[in-house]
């Protein structure tokens, strides 16, 4: 009987977190913020995040395992060996990287302000005039994220409201809880597209990481400091994906334009 | 806002809430079982008052008590790995300790939460058993083995039996709080469904309702055993 | 020592939104968990097993589903979005935090209250009845300050949970003293230090609460100390 229980929860355990095989790649994802990573009913994950790690894992020749975890809990998780590697739309910058190494960047895409078609910040072309402007304003951003931090740092006066996933605070700007939002462009240009969005538009500012360096240098796959041999594998295999164009064909598909970033 | 019943049913959600709840049930019963054996060594420590141990129970259950459930599983998620991982390959159990982790470190953690209010009930009970009970098997030249088996467990576990239905309670509802660090079970898949469907009222209620039952069915069985533990009536 | 002097100003921050958050849901659930263990006292069935079902439906499921169920649930319905008075309570992490742990509490202070009531001794009521008390003198003067005496040490446990409760507001946005830990965290990445710091700030409040309780329950209890003992009790409590 203890025996059985035992066997059971080691397979519920094993059902939860996925059993653990020789070659296996364990990815964290979010899981949770389109179209970078999305998972459904069955923990299977889809986006551009997915398509990056499955191709990797082709390439280096392992089975690809995802484990999809909150954002904000992602670097603790892969310290935590929960998982080997990171891929999730993460953005290399100075703090990340005295906690975990990063791989070369392989995307980079500009970050938007979203608000209300009626809002008072919906005409500003300006960076600056647009930062002094939500003096006042609430603004969503995903935790943990580098926009939370570019927010924490650039536009202390504006009330910032951190969300767990981006669905949650997509679901808040709906709900005219929030409002504004800063994610990256394609995020936001998911939310836009749906029907609850309709009443929403950019604010017509590019937002890029030569603004702030708080934005990071482009999106890399999370590895833990001392794993300098798979850090050095996957680096060959991102360069060479990005060259023979695996990597813009799929950014094509999930955001319709070219984000690779040329190998470095 | 047109989300009915239908699409949860196509979504697959339908299934994934089970297996979520399976999940649920599952880190709630073995937490519960380590919450227990945690809760009868500590108890009976307190109650012997072993000197040195005794003050480490007790600090033990109090920065359980005034400690919020969320900030021990976040510390104990993110901030115990390198522990757990040297622990766990010490026994000879690395590959567990890397297939389950989070399923591991879930049932460390609300075992620990239910493990501190075990010690209280338990404690309590041990506490109410009249002393001229045991004394008596004393002076009849028990070995104290046999005086625990005989006289005082029995007791313990009729006079704990309420307290400890309602550490049960509380131990599945704490389950809900890992949800936040990831481990898939009944509130997680709730909180993805309600993000990827743009639907929590649906997806919350539904999780609401399946934790009801489990308290429910639950609160039945206990209701039965206690039924059958209390003392005879006289006729 | 950088850490800490970095962590606590902010995390004493998010000690004045826990404080008001537990003062407010406790002012409020007290009150509606007085109602509710009324109610249960009710000879009309269906007042009774209201109060009966709200008690088995809020301490049956855990509080966060019911924090997001109002938050991100009720958000979500359209009539509560176009009526201003429960937008107003809706439209804000913090009032929806208030709300669902002013409803949470209810359910478990109506039990608690429930069972003072009841252990109030039945010869009292009666003396209180044949004396010509109205029903209302009679619960103010005799069955209230019965039950509340012997419902305190219960209690006292309640408020304890509740401190620990306003936690689960840090997932609905509201920054209190475990949302600024979980910013600090993905700042530092000192993952042990701010949560360690965080704990003990919860512990520290929740012993000061324990003690404030233990005076109440002293001064209540004043009537089963020999005289001159209480006298010194009160002496203490006045230094």
């Amino acid at each position: 009987m203890k025996l059985k229980v035992l066997s059971l929860i080691a397979l519920l355990a094993g059902a939860a977190t996925g059993a653990q095989a020789e070659g296996q790649l364990k990815i964290g994802t979010e899981g949770a913020y389109p179209p970078w990573s999305m998972a459904d009913a069955n923990g299977a994950v889809t986006g551009f995040d997915a398509d990056v790690g499955n191709m990797l894992c082709t390439k280096l020749a392992m089975e690809c395992v995802f484990v999809v975890q909150a954002f904000d809990g992602l670097i603790p998780a892969l310290q935590a060996k929960q998982f080997d590697i990171i891929i999730s739309g993460m953005s290399i910058t100075a703090d990340r990287k005295k906690e975990i190494n990063f791989s070369t960047g392989y995307a980079e895409l500009a970050n938007k302000v979203v608000v209300a078609k009626d809002s008072d910040l919906a005409g500003i072309t300006e960076i600056p005039a647009l930062l002094a402007a939500l003096d006042g304003h609430s603004v969503g951003v995903q935790a943990g994220t580098t926009h939370a931090h570019f927010m924490e740092k650039l536009a202390p006066t504006a009330t910032l409201k951190s969300y767990g996933t981006l669905d949650e605070m997509q679901i808040d700007l709906a709900n005219g809880r929030v409002d504004a939002g800063f994610a990256d462009a394609s995020a936001l240009q998911s939310f836009l597209d749906k029907p609850e969005g309709a009443d929403f538009q950019f604010v017509p500012v590019n937002i890029t990481s030569t603004y702030d360096p708080t934005l990071g240098e482009g999106i890399g796959v999370g590895i833990r400091q001392d794993d300098t041999e798979l850090k050095a594998k996957i680096d060959t295999a991102l360069c060479e994906l990005i060259a023979d164009g695996s990597i813009k064909a799929s950014s094509e598909k999930w955001f319709k334009m070219d984000i690779s970033r040329p190998c470095q | 806002m047109e989300f009915g019943l239908l699409q949860v049913w196509e979504g697959g959600w339908i299934g994934a809430i089970l297996r979520g709840a399976a999940v649920t049930i599952a880190v709630g019963v073995a937490s519960m079982i380590f919450g227990l054996i945690i809760g009868t060594i500590c108890g009976l420590i307190k109650w012997r008052a072993v000197f040195g141990l005794s003050q480490l129970v007790d600090l033990y259950t109090s920065v359980i008590r005034g400690v919020p459930e969320l900030l021990i599983i976040y510390l104990l998620f993110f901030g115990s790995v390198e522990f757990v991982t040297k622990i766990a390959t010490a026994f000879g159990f690395a590959e567990l300790a890397d297939a389950g982790y989070a399923f591991f470190i879930t049932v460390a953690a609300i075992s620990a939460i239910s493990g501190a209010y075990s010690t209280e009930v338990i404690r309590g009970a041990l506490a109410a058993i009249p002393k001229g009970h045991i004394e008596a098997a004393v002076a009849l030249g028990l070995p104290s083995r046999r005086i625990f088996a005989r006289i005082i467990a029995p007791q313990m576990l009729r006079i704990a039996f309420p307290g400890i239905n309602n550490v049960w309670q509380t131990t599945i509802k704490d389950t809900a709080l890992v949800s936040v660090v990831g481990l898939q079970e009944l509130m997680r898949t709730a909180f993805i469904g309600a993000g990827s469907t743009r639907n929590p009222l649906i997806f919350y209620a539904i999780a609401a309702i399946v934790y009801l039952m489990i308290t429910l069915i639950s609160q039945v069985g206990f209701n039965k055993v206690e039924a059958v533990l209390s003392p005879r009536k006289a006729s | 020592m950088e850490l800490i002097q970095l962590a606590v100003p902010v995390l004493l921050k998010g000690l004045w939104m826990t404080l008001t958050l537990t003062a407010i849901s406790v002012a409020i659930g007290f009150n509606l968990g007085l109602g509710l263990a009324l109610m249960r006292g009710s000879e009309n069935p269906w007042v009774s097993g209201f109060a009966r079902g709200y008690s088995t439906a809020f301490r049956g499921t855990p509080l966060l589903v019911q924090i997001f169920l109002i938050y991100y649930g009720l958000g979500q319905i359209k009539f509560i979005h176009d009526t201003p008075v429960l937008w107003w309570i809706v439209s804000e992490g913090s009032r929806c935090a208030v709300l669902a742990l002013a409803l949470n509490t209810a359910a478990y202070t109506s039990e608690i209250l429930r069972g003072g009531l009841v252990a109030v001794p039945v010869g009292l009521v009666e003396a209180a009845k044949a004396c010509g008390m109205s029903r209302m003198v009679r619960f103010r003067r005799i069955e209230f300050p019965l039950a509340i005496r012997q419902a305190l040490p219960a209690y006292g446990n309640e408020l304890v949970l509740m401190v620990k409760g306003t936690s689960l507001a840090s997932t609905i946005t509201v920054l209190e003293i475990t949302g600024y830990a979980k910013r600090l965290m993905s700042q530092t990445f000192a993952i042990f230090e701010v949560f360690a710091i965080a704990g003990v700030l919860y512990l520290i409040l929740n012993l000061a609460l324990i003690g404030a309780i233990r005076l109440v329950e002293r001064r209540l209890m004043r009537h089963t100390q020999p005289a001159a003992q209480s006298l010194a009790a009160d002496a203490v409590q006045a230094v």
